[in-house]
């Protein structure tokens, strides 16, 4: 399988020497190289009129000074220069880390378990749909539903007080980092399990049990078989984990308040606060996310060609 | 061995449902609370009265439905195409659907409404508008969904058998590649669909009938009718899943070599 | 290797072309264009001095008829009891109300005229409600046209020390409200009168604000208004600041957003809210749960100023508007909704305000110690709790047991 690649151009020259010599062609012509690129016009067209164009605001006005529209880099500079700015940068990466890697384990373990867990189908069937809903409940609602369960008030709370015991008076609390990416990894599960359901729908299972006649036990099979073949969808999961916390707002807005420095508020604080906001600064913010954003990606295509290549 | 992956299994299952469902079971609870001194359905009632949610939530199930279907129809054979013939394209491709990840909804809308209120592009109240929007902040997820599901299966195998028995392309994405991912493409529907029942930015500045803007409405000024519509909208939608899950339903056919 | 090249070139002409062209078109919109001209008749001041929405001029009301719909924003009906003034002005004119995104702040009412400028379609507003501070730099920034509407002389010029409306009436002041305590007296039993009552220690944990100190008006002044009491002034707000410090170090502090659901369920029983709202929490709720509200002493007080967008496609419609909110009407309806209207001295003087709508009010004694900051305290104020409050009040700092 690894060396799929070359065996297949040695056939195709092979049978186009017995073509030229007996049946007619049953493959069409292959298209001239360049003509190909064509397939893919639609996509970059569409995203451009509808995607790249409408945003390129970001680069054009974090370049604009307040008030006066000249042309300015101070509201870059702006960026490094204040600290709770970067420390919001900072805390933004660590929650959006945090939850990609958790989201990404035991969104793992819920997808394998319900797919290849030999659990009855309904099980599958109902988590596939049910985290459909869940990977897009968040802002404001998601935040009440874990207040409703977790707070001083909360529900959970209210029966563990039954017992006597007062989590809050032993120092749990809710509203933490802690607590914000426990809420966050409501949409983060869900997303992972539906993402990475048909690479494990794609694991085989002559492969294991080929690699159970070969004498290989579980933790084997895993670490030479599975895990390199899910490797590459994994990373790629996972930074859609980290893009997905990275861009939040509503959610820790709603549960924390002003309490967690995140820069998806800051933005919004700025751009749609109530209160005069430097837009320029704003879109700055925004155009740091892109940069953050397109080195994880940068990383994630080096990891992921690196891993896929003995799949060819 | 299987039994003990069994008990795992069950017991990974039985951990998330905790989790998921006491938020959920939290929330409906404190629903019933409208009605001072006993627990009752009024929040609900109050609800179902109101005729902005069924304008609501019916403008993004129609909204949800035409995003799913334009995503197909240009996801679907653009990953395919550069997974058959154009390799090199990947890399930029799969940064561009990332990029609706970083852009804030706000500036990517403000900036929409700005390119398309003026002629000759005068689209901005266009309902195409609001789907193209949708489609390309689903994309981050439809795209991967459908891109992963091609990654599990043997793309230039498929094509070239399909060819060789004189199938054209049309034959080859609808009959052959499209029906090979079909779980993929559900899970991309499923996400798909809930980002756009969930979405609140657009629907609110382009002015179209849509669910969030609702609910971030309610929860402003009533204080049980929100719990009460939060639970609503996920049985609404979780329902929409079901039947989403129903009418794309038949496993993936393991036709192909897979890798 | 050829189309590698390609690729890469094809796809930075795209991205340099987009940043260029985007470039272009942004650079070409600085300045301001000139506001439209429209076709029905343009009534810049009313001849009429009657004070009733029965004195608006019929000429303004047909030609409002005729444009057909008018565009508002940021505006709930739940808000200050607007609803009232949306029934008003559709039983004067029978035209379409289109509410853009209620839940705007003033900032995004601004961006929403920017970015919808030459757009006559429904996504452009027509008049605005806004913040005190945006009423100026509104003006500054072209995005206001002015109207001078028939009751102008009733309304004072100034008000808690501030313009209550602009000279040259590119914005008008409409109503103000006090920074209160909202109670739910179902959890709390005893509510808080004063700043020092909250940091008492049989509140631990139910304190809360009903915004983001970063972006929410009513949590910045919140935070303001501590000040005051605090050691602080209009001209320094830092005190503010340590107040909250103070609480949060407590355990007092609860940093989830308040809301009404959150209100009622007892995870922010205590909030800091501009009056008006909280008594319409109060009418809301109908004793489920039971609410009161407390002024505290020093409070703030906040005016929110109405313009008529210099590019809105329904200008007659906006001057409909404008005449309803500062009509008899207009001003009762915000009372009701227990906003204090700028022109309430002159309704009360003529006696017209009704006996059962006066004794819901709160008593003026209540609120007496309110101030209102000049936009430039409010932007200085802004700039130090904006700043501040994560340094403050942030993750740096562990948030201690309730």
């Amino acid at each position: 399988m690894s060396t799929y690649q070359p065996q297949y151009r040695k056939v195709n020259v092979a049978t186009s020497e017995l073509e030229m010599r007996d049946a007619p062609k049953a493959r069409p012509a292959q298209p001239k190289r360049s003509w190909a690129w064509l397939g893919v016009v639609p996509f970059f067209l569409f995203t451009f009129l509808f995607l790249l164009y409408p945003s390129s605001t970001i680069v054009t006005r974090s370049f604009r000074e307040l008030g006066k529209g000249a042309f300015t880099i101070d509201n870059i500079i702006t960026l490094f220069k204040t600290p709770y700015i970067l420390n919001s940068y900072w805390i933004s990466i660590k929650i959006s880390l945090i939850t990609a890697i958790g989201g990404a384990l035991f969104g793992f373990l819920l997808a394998y378990a319900a797919i290849r867990g030999g659990l009855p189908t309904f099980v599958r069937v109902s988590l596939l749909t049910f985290c459909g809903v869940a990977s897009n409940f968040a802002g404001v609602p998601l935040a009440f539903a874990f207040i409703a369960l977790l707070s001083p008030a909360g529900m959970l709370i209210n029966w563990i007080k039954l017992t006597g015991y007062n989590p809050y008076f032993h120092g749990f609390t809710l509203y933490t980092m802690t607590g914000l990416s426990l809420v966050y990894m409501y949409f983060q599960f869900p997303l992972m399990v539906l993402i990475i359901a048909p690479a494990i729908d794609g694991l085989r299972r002559e492969w294991m049990e080929a690699s159970q006649n070969l004498g290989a036990n579980s933790a084997q099979y895993w670490r030479y078989v599975a895990f390199p073949i899910l490797l590459p969808s994994l990373l790629g999961t996972t930074i859609l984990l980290f893009g997905n916390a990275f861009g939040a707002i509503a959610t820790a807005q709603a549960l924390t308040g002003g309490s967690i420095n995140l820069v998806t508020i800051l933005i919004g604080s700025e751009l749609s606060g109530d209160v005069l906001g430097n837009q320029g600064v704003g879109y700055a913010l925004a155009l740091g996310m892109v940069v953050i954003m397109a080195l994880a990606i940068t990383g994630y295509t080096v990891l992921q060609r690196r891993t896929e290549r003995w799949l060819r | 061995m299987k039994s003990r992956g069994k008990v795992f299994a069950w017991f990974v299952i039985i951990l998330g449902m905790l989790y998921f469902f006491l938020p959920l079971i939290a929330t409906f609870v404190y629903s019933l609370h409208a009605k001072l001194g006993h627990l009752s359905f009024q929040a609900y009632t109050n609800v179902f009265h109101d005729p902005k949610f069924i304008r609501g939530f019916t403008g993004s199930l129609i909204w949800a439905t035409l995003t799913i279907i334009f995503g197909i129809l240009l996801f679907v054979p653009t990953a395919f195409w550069v997974r058959l013939k154009v390799p090199k394209a990947r890399t930029a491709i799969e940064f561009i659907t990332l990029i609706p990840f970083v852009v804030p909804v706000i500036v990517f809308t403000f900036g929409l409404v700005r390119t398309y209120s003026h002629p000759p592009l005068l689209i901005v109240d266009s309902p195409f508008l609001l789907v193209a929007a949708y489609t390309v902040i689903s994309m981050p997820y439809m795209y991967r969904a459908i891109d992963i599901g091609l990654r599990a299966i043997d793309v230039r195998t498929l094509t070239e058998a399909a060819q060789s028995l004189g199938a054209g392309w049309g034959t080859i994405l609808f009959r052959i590649i499209i029906p090979n991912i079909r779980v993929a493409i559900l899970n991309g529907a499923f996400l798909s669909f809930a980002i756009v029942v969930g979405e609140l930015v657009l629907a609110r500045y382009l002015v179209k009938p849509a669910f969030a803007p609702y609910m971030m409405d309610l929860i402003q000024n009533r204080a049980y009718e929100p719990a009460a519509l939060a639970i609503i909208s996920f049985a609404l939608t979780w329902a929409c899943m079901g039947i989403i899950s129903f009418i794309g339903r038949g496993g993936q056919a393991q036709v192909g070599g897979g890798h | 290797m050829r189309t590698n090249k390609i690729a890469f070139t094809v796809l930075s002409l795209i991205l340099v072309a987009s940043f260029v062209l985007s470039a272009c078109a942004t650079a070409t919109t600085v300045a301001p264009v000139a506001p439209v001209v429209t076709e029905a008749p343009v009534v810049t001041e009313a001849p009429t001095k009657g004070s009733s929405v029965k004195d608006i001029p019929q000429e303004l009301i047909d030609a409002c008829k005729q444009e057909g719909m008018v565009t508002i924003i940021a505006t709930p009906g739940w808000w200050a009891n607007y609803q009232e003034i949306f029934d008003t002005f559709t039983n004067l004119t029978g035209v379409e109300i289109n509410s853009l995104n209620e839940n705007a702040g003033s900032a995004e009412e601004l961006a929403a005229i920017e970015a919808n400028k030459g757009n006559m379609g429904p996504q452009a507003p027509d008049i605005v409600d806004v913040g005190y501070a945006y009423g100026d730099s509104g003006k500054a920034d072209g995005y206001y046209q002015p109207y001078k509407v028939s009751t102008w002389d009733k309304i004072p010029d100034t008000l808690l020390g501030l313009s209550a409306k602009d000279p040259e009436g590119y914005w008008t002041g409409g109503y103000y409200g006090v920074m209160a305590l909202e109670t739910n007296t179902a959890v709390v039993e005893n509510p808080p009168t004063n700043w020092k009552d909250l940091l008492k220690e049989e509140y631990k944990g139910q304190v809360a604000l009903s915004g983001d100190p970063r972006t929410s008006n009513q949590a910045i002044q919140s935070v303001f208004a501590a000040a005051l009491a605090n050691g602080g002034s209009l001209d320094n707000a830092q005190p503010g600041l340590d107040f909250f410090n103070q609480l949060n170090q407590a355990g007092n502090y609860v940093p989830v957003i308040a809301k009404p659901g959150t209100v009622a369920q007892g995870a922010t029983p205590i909030v800091l809210a501009w009056d008006y709202l909280a008594f319409g929490d109060k009418d809301t709720f109908a004793g489920n749960p039971p609410l009161e509200i407390t002024y505290p002493s020093p409070t703030i007080a906040s005016m929110y100023v109405q313009a008529i967008s210099a590019y809105a496609p329904h200008p007659n419609c906006a001057k409909v508007w404008m005449e309803v909110l500062h009509s008899d009407e207009g001003q009762l309806a915000w009372m009701k909704g227990y906003a204090h209207g700028v022109q309430q001295a002159d309704l009360e003087a003529r006696g017209v305000i009704p006996a059962d709508v006066a004794a819901k009010l709160p008593a003026s004694s209540a609120f007496s110690g309110a101030v209102a900051p000049t936009p430039d305290q409010l932007a200085a104020a802004k700039k130090v709790i904006t700043e501040g409050w994560m340094t403050t009040v942030g993750v740096d700092l562990p948030t201690p047991v309730p």
